[in-house]
C-alpha cells in the first residue's frame, strides 16, 4: 500500500491543517450556448453554473443536493476543467486552476480525480481491469514517478485494487465479469491509482442497490480518511449526503441556494427551498409523518431562468407573505446567517417553524 | 405460530369479500441458452378490493416479473408460467383467451411504468394516445372519448388540458408525462392499478406530488394498487400491505408497520440496518455480505442463506413461508417451532426492533400496540425507547 500514498510526490509540503480551503470557487458561471438556425447563431444561454462561490476544505467531504438540471454535475466538471467556465476563479491550494496550462494542468489533472454515476458506462468493455486503471498512469507518467514502467504499473494497479477490497487477480479481467458494486469499486480504483488529493463524486451511489450502496459508502468514508481525500459528493439522495457529508451546498437552477455544516441545514433548513425539499424525501419509518410542503409545478428552465431569485416561481414562502416585489426583481444575496451557513432568500427570517407549519399538510390527519 | 405456508397480503377476516387479485403459486421462468432462470419461483399473494400492497426488493428478486406476468406480458417462450394461478376478480387471468385479455388489460387493471417517455408514443399527440385507450375499452363515440381524455388530464392536475391534449409527449416534462401516464391508465375506472416504480425515475419534489396523486385517486376511485418499487420510504407512505422478495420468492410479508418496524426475517432487517438515513454518522454502515445470487446458480436451500450472519446447519433446506400471526409471514427456519430460543436469540439482539428503533412512536401513533402484546414472540422485542413524533423542523 506504501506505493499508492503520495509516491507522485516525493517532497509533499508540511500537512496543511484541516479545515483549511482546499478549493476556492468564486462567481463561477458556465454558459452553455443555444444555438439554432441555418447559421448556427447563438440565440441564448443555458446557465447551467451562475455566479456560484464556495470554497471545500481540506479531508472534508463536501455534498451537493439539488434536483436534476440544477448544475451540480456542470459545477464538478467545472472544477475539474473538464467544461470550459464563462467567468470567475478556481483555486486549488493557491493554484489558480482556470489559467493552468501545459505542465501545470497536467499535473493538476493528476491531483483532481473524479468517480462518475454508472460503473458501467464509464469502463470500456473491451478493457481489461488493468489497462483501465493503468490508463490515467500512462498519462501522467514521468521520470519522478517512473509509471512508464510496466513493472511499477502494475503493482500500483495491485494495490489500487485492494485499497477498493478486490483482489489483486481481478486485473486480468473484464467489466462484464463484475456485478454492478465491485464495478463502481473498480472506478474508485482508477481515481485513486493516480494518489490524488480531491476527488469529484457524481452520484457515485445511486446506481446500486441499497444493500450494495452501503458497502460502497463505507469504502469511500475509509479510503478519505486513509489517503487524506476530499471529496466533492454529488447526490441526489439527502440521506445519503446527511450520513456522509461534513458541509452541504443545495442548488437550485444553477445557484446555490444554502450552504451549511450537514447536520445544521437538515435540522434547520433556512431556505425555502431546502425546507421544501427536505419535506419532500420519504421515510422509510412508517410512525414518521411528516408535514409536507408540496412544491407546484416544475423546476423552470435553465435557459430562461425566473428572474429575481430563481425559486419565486415556485415558493411556499412568497406566497404566504403576499408575493413581495423583491423576490421577482433582486437576486437575493447570499447572506451568512450563522457562522458558516449562508442563505440566498431574502425573507429567509420568515422560514419558521410556524410558516411552516402552516405551508404544509399533515400526510394523515392530526392525531 | 403454525408452520402452514402463508399468503401474504390475505385478510384476516375470514368470509370477508373475496379479494380483487390472489396470486398462487406463481413459477415464471425464463429458457435461455444458459440455462433456466427462475425468475419467479412460487409466489403467493393477494391484494383486497381497493387495498394496497408493495413487492419491495432490489434489481433481479423478480418483483418486475411478477407484475409483467399478471399483465401477461411476457412472451412465451422465452418465458414460461410454469405453475401457478393468477385470480382476477374471479377468473384466472392465465387461463384467457388474447382477446379476453385484451379487454383486461388497460381496461379492468392497468399499469404505469417507470420510464414515462418510453411508454409514450412520441409521433402521435397526448390526446390521440388517451382517446385510444378509452375507445378500445369503453362504448363511446370520439367526440366524448377526447371530452373524457380532458376530464382525465384535469383530474391529474394538468392544467388548460384543452389545449394540452394537442401536444406531444416531448412537450411535457418528466412529471407531467407520468401524470399523462397515471390519466390514461385511470381512464378507463381500473379494479386494479400497478404502478412499476412509478417515481424512480423522478426527482424528490416531483415524486411527492406523484405519490401525493396516486394516493388521492386511490382513495377517491376506490381502486387497488399493486405497487412495485425498491424504496422503503415510498412504501412505507404508500401502502398498508408489503412482500419483500428475495431470489425469486417472497421472504417476508406483512403490513407496513409490522415489516418496517419489526423485520422478522434476516434480509429484511439488513436492508433496513443499510439504509443511510438510519446510520449514525461517524460509524460504518451496516451492510450485507455479499451480492445477490447468480440467477443461473441459485443456491440450494435458503437463497439468503450465503449472505446471512444467522444462517445455520438447517438453512441448506429450502424453508416455507411460515406464518407467524395474520398477514405476517417469514421464509426462515427462525420461525419454525423448532428452533423457538434459536428465534429468541435473533429477536432480542441489539437492533432487533429494525432499524427503526431512534424514530420510535409516540403513544398515539403506535401501530397497534395490543396487537404486539397478544403476539408471543413479539413480546421478546425489546420495546423500542419513546420518542416525539418526528416531525419538520
Amino acid at each position: 500500500m506504501t506505493v499508492i500514498d503520495g509516491s507522485a510526490s516525493p517532497t509533499p509540503a508540511p500537512a496543511p491543517a484541516a479545515g483549511e480551503a482546499l478549493l476556492e470557487i468564486r462567481n463561477l458561471k458556465t454558459y452553455f450556448p443555444i444555438r439554432a438556425g441555418l447559421l448556427r447563431r447563438v440565440i441564448g444561454h443555458v446557465k447551467a453554473v451562475d455566479d456560484v462561490s464556495f470554497e471545500i476544505r481540506r479531508g472534508e467531504i463536501f455534498g451537493l443536493v439539488g434536483e436534476s438540471g440544477c448544475g451540480k454535475t456542470t459545477l464538478g466538471r467545472t472544477i475539474l476543467r473538464l467544461e470550459p467556465p464563462t467567468a470567475g476563479s478556481i483555486v486549488f491550494e493557491g493554484q489558480d486552476v482556470l489559467a493552468a496550462k501545459g505542465r501545470d494542468l497536467k499535473r493538476l489533472r493528476r491531483r483532481m480525480q473524479v468517480i462518475f454515476q454508472d460503473p458501467m458506462s464509464s469502463l470500456n468493455p473491451r478493457m481489461p481491469v488493468s489497462d483501465l486503471i493503468a490508463e490515467g498512469l500512462l498519462a501522467q507518467a514521468d521520470d519522478e514517478n517512473g509509471w512508464g514502467k510496466r513493472a511499477i504499473r502494475d503493482e500500483r494497479v495491485g494495490d489500487s485494487l485492494e485499497a477498493v477490497k478486490l483482489r489483486r487477480d481481478y486485473a486480468r479481467r473484464y467489466p462484464h465479469e463484475f456485478s454492478g458494486g465491485q464495478r463502481q469499486r473498480i472506478g474508485i480504483a482508477r481515481a485513486l491509482a493516480l494518489a490524488p488529493e480531491f476527488i469529484f463524486a457524481d452520484e457515485p451511489v445511486s446506481a446500486l442497490d441499497v444493500s450494495i450502496q452501503s458497502q460502497v459508502l463505507n469504502l469511500l468514508i475509509e479510503l478519505r480518511d486513509r489517503f487524506d481525500l476530499t471529496y466533492l459528493f454529488v447526490a441526489h439522495n439527502l440521506s445519503v449526503v446527511r450520513y456522509i457529508g461534513d458541509r452541504l451546498g443545495v442548488m437550485y437552477l444553477g445557484k446555490l441556494a444554502e450552504i451549511g455544516d450537514v447536520d445544521d441545514v437538515y435540522d434547520n433548513p433556512q431556505h425555502p427551498y431546502t425546507v421544501s425539499l427536505m419535506s419532500a424525501v420519504p421515510d422509510p419509518d412508517p410512525t414518521v409523518r411528516k408535514r409536507r410542503i408540496i412544491l407546484t409545478g416544475d423546476v423552470p428552465s435553465p435557459a430562461n431562468p425566473p428572474s429575481g431569485c430563481r425559486f419565486h416561481t415556485r415558493c411556499w414562502l412568497r406566497e404566504r407573505l403576499d408575493n413581495p416585489e423583491e423576490c421577482e426583481t433582486e437576486i437575493p444575496e447570499f447572506r451568512e446567517i450563522r457562522p458558516g451557513h449562508r442563505v440566498a432568500c431574502h425573507f429567509s427570517k420568515e422560514v419558521t417553524p410556524d410558516t411552516i407549519a402552516a405551508a404544509s399538510r399533515s400526510g394523515i390527519a392530526p392525531v | 405460530m403454525s408452520n402452514t405456508p402463508a399468503r401474504p397480503g390475505s385478510s384476516s377476516t375470514p368470509g370477508a369479500e373475496a379479494p380483487i387479485l390472489k396470486v398462487r403459486d406463481l413459477r415464471t421462468y425464463f429458457h435461455t441458452l444458459d440455462g433456466v432462470v427462475k425468475a419467479v419461483d412460487g409466489v403467493d399473494f393477494e391484494i383486497p378490493r381497493g387495498g394496497r400492497l408493495a413487492i419491495v426488493g432490489e434489481s433481479g428478486c423478480g418483483k418486475s416479473v411478477t407484475s409483467l406476468t399478471i399483465m401477461r406480458l411476457l412472451d412465451v417462450p422465452p418465458a414460461e408460467i410454469a405453475s401457478g394461478e393468477i385470480i382476477f376478480d374471479g377468473r384466472d387471468i392465465l387461463t384467457l383467451s388474447r382477446e379476453e385479455m385484451h379487454k383486461i388489460r388497460g381496461g379492468e387493471i392497468a399499469m404505469i411504468f417507470q420510464e414515462p417517455m418510453t411508454s409514450l408514443n412520441p409521433v402521435l399527440t397526448i390526446g390521440d394516445q388517451l382517446t385510444e385507450a378509452i375507445t378500445l375499452h369503453r362504448e363511446v363515440t370520439r367526440k366524448e372519448a377526447t371530452d373524457l381524455a380532458v376530464d382525465a388530464l384535469r383530474e391529474v392536475g394538468i392544467s388548460s388540458p384543452e389545449r394540452r391534449i394537442k401536444q406531444y409527449p416531448h412537450e411535457f416534462s418528466g412529471g407531467m408525462r407520468q401524470r399523462v401516464m397515471i390519466a390514461m391508465a385511470l381512464a378507463c375506472q381500473p379494479k386494479l392499478l400497478i404502478a412499476d416504480e412509478p417515481t424512480t425515475a423522478l426527482d424528490v419534489t416531483i415524486q411527492r406530488q406523484i405519490l401525493e396523486l396516486i394516493e388521492e385517486i386511490q382513495a377517491r376511485t376506490g381502486t387497488a394498487l399493486l405497487l412495485i418499487t425498491h424504496d422503503l420510504g415510498v412504501v412505507a407512505e404508500t401502502v398498508e400491505q408489503v412482500a419483500v422478495m428475495y431470489g425469486g420468492r417472497i421472504v417476508e410479508s406483512g403490513t407496513v408497520e409490522e415489516v418496517l418496524l419489526h423485520p422478522r426475517h434476516p434480509y429484511t432487517r439488513g436492508l433496513l440496518h443499510s439504509i443511510p438515513s438510519r446510520g449514525t454518522k461517524g460509524q460504518p454502515l451496516a451492510v450485507i455480505k455479499g451480492v445477490v445470487p447468480n440467477p443461473f446458480r441459485m443456491p440450494p436451500g435458503c437463497k439468503f442463506q450465503p449472505r446471512c450472519p444467522y444462517a445455520f446447519e438447517r438453512c441448506g433446506e429450502e424453508p416455507d413461508l411460515i406464518e407467524i400471526r395474520g398477514s405476517r409471514a417469514s421464509r426462515c427456519w427462525l420461525e419454525d417451532p423448532a428452533y423457538a430460543s434459536r428465534l429468541a436469540g435473533y429477536l432480542t439482539e441489539p437492533g432487533a426492533a429494525g432499524s427503526m428503533v431512534s424514530a420510535a412512536p409516540s403513544g398515539a401513533s403506535a401501530p397497534t400496540p395490543s396487537a404486539e402484546a397478544t403476539d408471543p414472540a413479539a413480546s421478546l422485542v425489546p420495546t423500542p425507547p419513546v420518542h416525539p413524533q418526528q416531525e419538520l423542523a
